[in-house]
């Protein structure tokens, strides 16, 4: 077990899924709360990173992010270091990878909550902000749940954009799934395997710790 | 939506045309996605049989074949791979076929900052990141730590390195000008765009073993005579010379 990678992986999904709550959160309470036939295209945006080959997706950073584009050169400025083969520039992949399973979920959940309440709320003189921390977040506790453990896991086993972005450089670069995958390619089925029954397992006791102090179990759960 | 319609749908996916023979499946190392195309056409042509490629690092392939993938023959970018069916019983032969050499180069873009590329290159400190392949599976990965650790740069370069999963990704890092530069396969440098994009120095051979690439056919084919044909077609005088013209050295 290469408990670097683990660690980097582990670091990658809690900063990955940190910034993806901040973006997920006013995004789906705009494509929910807001007005316009542009919200349309928003969403769809949004929701767009799931229909790219993850490999791809990371080919695409790897150029934007890269010296050759004004893009990448700015960044490049800015941080010091160039993003790709970098944990920044893994940081910045895994957002937009992951970005549709934070904002499904809760676009799913702020839409199901009861209309009259937000309304009623409004009528009492409520701002967006207020609306969102004292009615959507409350009323669709479970979707924010959803949203964070589905970031959090996405990332956990992102591969292809790590990959193409990587470069596989030891504490920076080189997460659990491509340490998986190089024993694999090695023919180190024997290390492969307990590498992945270790993640699948401390992933299933995080799972379930998660579910079961989430919600009380057999009570009458209101809309 | 008439019946005759969802028949025809139903046709293309779940059957097989009539009288499409199944091609001659090649499993070929990437350093041969620029070479190897243009020969199957003219194999083609001569023999008539048909080959189609796929394209994968020589471990996947060989993953691929342990586990039953319906392969004919495998070009493999070394000789462990091909000596690791035979062992396993998997391929026909009792050694592997060196069907051509490969050369490894290091490759830089023309726009770059830094010397042209060359050792002295190499030693330079300004050269930040160096793309390779991935040692423990790509042949050329592992001939360009074997010429690192001859030119006894390896522990200082190692930092800098940045791995990629095969030689063709090792060269995307290089023309992305994400590395510096990279150490990559003569085959993939000589390719249109990699020759308009930059230049490349050979790396001298006595600084790594030689790669030898090696072919062995498939025991469970039953296209024996085919394969064999492909084979000795890819040894001729003439593809021999065309190999030397993609990037890679003739055995023959």
């Amino acid at each position: 077990m290469d408990w670097q990678a683990f660690a980097l992986s582990l670091r990658l999904a809690l900063v990955t899924t940190a910034i993806l709550l901040a973006i997920a959160v006013p995004l789906s309470a705009l494509i929910v709360l807001g007005r316009g036939r542009w919200l349309a295209a928003v969403e769809a945006l949004a929701t767009l990173p799931m229909v790219l080959p993850p490999t791809v997706l990371g080919f695409f950073l790897l150029v934007l992010l890269g010296p050759r584009t004004a893009f990448g050169r700015g960044v490049a400025a800015v941080l010091g270091h160039p993003l790709a083969f970098s944990f920044s520039g893994l940081v910045v992949g895994s957002v937009i990878y992951s970005l549709p399973f934070a904002v499904q979920p809760l676009v799913a959940g702020f839409g199901s909550v009861d209309t009259a309440l937000v309304d009623a709320a409004r009528l009492l003189g409520a701002g967006p902000v207020r609306l969102v921390s004292s009615i959507l977040i409350p009323l669709a506790r479970r979707s924010l749940l959803a949203a964070i453990v589905l970031s959090f896991l996405h990332t956990i086993g992102e591969f292809g954009v790590v990959l193409m972005l990587g470069g596989d450089i030891p504490g920076a670069t080189r997460t659990l799934s491509i340490v998986l995958y190089d024993q694999v390619e090695s023919f180190d089925y024997a290390t492969a395997g307990h590498t992945a029954l270790l993640l699948l397992g401390l992933s299933a006791l995080a799972l379930v710790a998660v579910y079961a102090t989430s919600q009380k179990r057999g009570s009458v759960r209101s809309a | 939506m008439s019946k005759q319609f969802l028949a025809t749908l139903f046709a293309l996916l779940f059957l097989t045309p009539l009288g499409a023979q199944t091609p001659l499946r090649v499993a070929a190392a990437a350093d041969l996605e620029p070479v190897l195309p243009p020969i199957l056409v003219q194999f083609e042509k001569n023999t008539g049989i048909h080959a189609v490629a796929t394209y994968q690092s020589s471990a996947t392939l060989t993953t691929q074949i342990e586990n039953g993938a319906p392969f004919d023959i495998f070009l493999s970018a070394d000789l462990s791979f091909p000596k690791r069916l035979i062992d396993a019983g998997l391929a026909d032969s009792t050694t592997p076929v060196t069907y051509a050499r490969g050369t490894l180069v290091l490759w830089e873009r023309k726009d770059s900052a830094l010397p042209p590329p060359s050792l002295e290159l190499l030693r330079s400190p300004a050269l930040k990141r160096l793309a390779i392949a991935n040692p423990e599976r790509a042949p050329y990965g592992r001939a360009a730590v074997a010429a690192l650790q001859s030119l006894k740069l390896y522990d200082v370069i190692k930092p800098r390195l940045v791995t990629a999963e095969n030689i063709a990704q090792a060269a995307q890092f290089a023309d992305s000008a994400n590395a510096d530069a990279g150490l990559i396969s003569l085959t993939s440098a000589l390719t249109p765009r990699l020759s308009a994009d930059g230049s490349y120095f050979v790396i001298p051979r006595d600084l790594y073993p030689p790669i030898e690439q090696g072919a062995v056919i498939i025991s469970n084919t039953n296209r024996r005579d085919m394969a064999h044909k492909l084979l000795d077609f890819l040894l001729s005088p003439n593809v021999q010379t065309e190999l030397a013209r993609s990037g890679l050295t003739p055995v023959k």
